[in-house]
């Protein structure tokens, strides 16, 4: 045997230089990629595709939400969030909670505005709340009007 | 005696960088939901908030008016006809009845562009929708 070919000593090691920058990397690609998704929000039954033929508008609370964004509940005028809350309760202390409320949203006004009455009546324990379609309304203009 | 003064090289401890790292990228992981949904909405704010169910399909209507529909399942596709969209609806409806539809609208859209897919789910018999929302924290009126 060669003397000069002597078997080096190197001892065996993992190398862990670059772990911290392959770990960083992925923090990056995490951090880029994860959305913090919104999973909340208001949940509504739909109502039943059949023809509503037995309105009672005279039994109901009816809001409407203007194009832009003004309120009239049962034809006044609302001024506030406030006034619409005390009218609601009002007329469900008179009826014990068992009067139906409508909204009826005009085509032009922003989706936020009946998304903020909804949560309102949400918030009141209202328990009978329908939002008609367009195309109710246009069957029930005797009621409510243009 | 006399004393030498002690020469160590000045280094920063890296040792423990790659264990923090990684606690990171777990904190990540674990957060992560690759959603379905890439569409960026600016959601109406609300007090009452209820989580939606689980697989729930998602309708998205962004101010632009786009429309992005998901089953739930797969990543969602951006609808370019009005029959398009009457197709997917149909489809999920027929595929997984009784799913909740979660409706991801603009706040400043025009009511009329909820009211079209508001429209649509009734007359494909869809049972229940979740009108996503952002928490509000305002006081609300007693």
């Amino acid at each position: 045997m060669n003397p000069y070919f002597k078997r080096s000593r190197i001892p065996s090691v993992i190398p862990t230089a670059s772990m911290a920058d392959i770990a960083f990397m992925l923090i990056i690609f995490f951090m880029l990629t994860t959305v913090f998704t919104a999973t909340r929000g208001i949940e509504y039954g739909l109502p039943k595709n059949e023809p509503i033929t037995d309105i009672q508008p005279r039994e109901s609370i009816y809001i409407y939400i203007r194009s832009g964004g003004g309120l009239t509940i049962d034809g006044a005028p609302v001024r506030s969030l406030e006034e619409l809350a005390g009218y609601i309760q009002g007329k469900m202390e008179e009826t014990a909670g068992k009067k139906p409320v409508i909204i009826r949203t005009d085509p032009s006004a922003p989706y936020g505005r009946t998304v903020e009455i909804l949560d309102l009546l949400k918030l009141l324990k209202v328990k009978n709340i329908s939002i008609p379609t367009q195309t109710d309304l246009e069957l029930w203009k005797d009621y409510f009007g243009e | 005696m006399r004393y030498r003064a002690q020469r160590l090289s000045p280094v920063i401890p890296t040792a423990s960088m790659a264990d923090i790292a990684f606690l990171l990228i777990i904190f990540f992981m674990y957060a992560t939901t690759f959603s379905l949904d890439g569409t960026t909405v600016d959601l109406p704010e609300s007090l009452i908030q209820q989580d939606v169910q689980k697989d729930a399909a998602i309708v998205a209507i962004t101010a632009e008016n786009e429309i992005w529909v998901s089953d739930g399942v797969e990543k969602s596709v951006r609808m370019t006809s009005e029959q398009e969209l009457r197709d997917s609806i149909a489809d999920i409806v027929t595929r997984f009845p009784g799913r909740q539809f979660i409706i991801k609208c603009d706040t400043q859209t025009p009511y009329e562009n909820f009211n079209r897919i508001y429209e649509i789910l009734i007359e494909n018999n869809a049972t229940n929708v979740s009108l996503l929302t952002e928490q509000k924290y305002q006081e609300a009126p007693r």
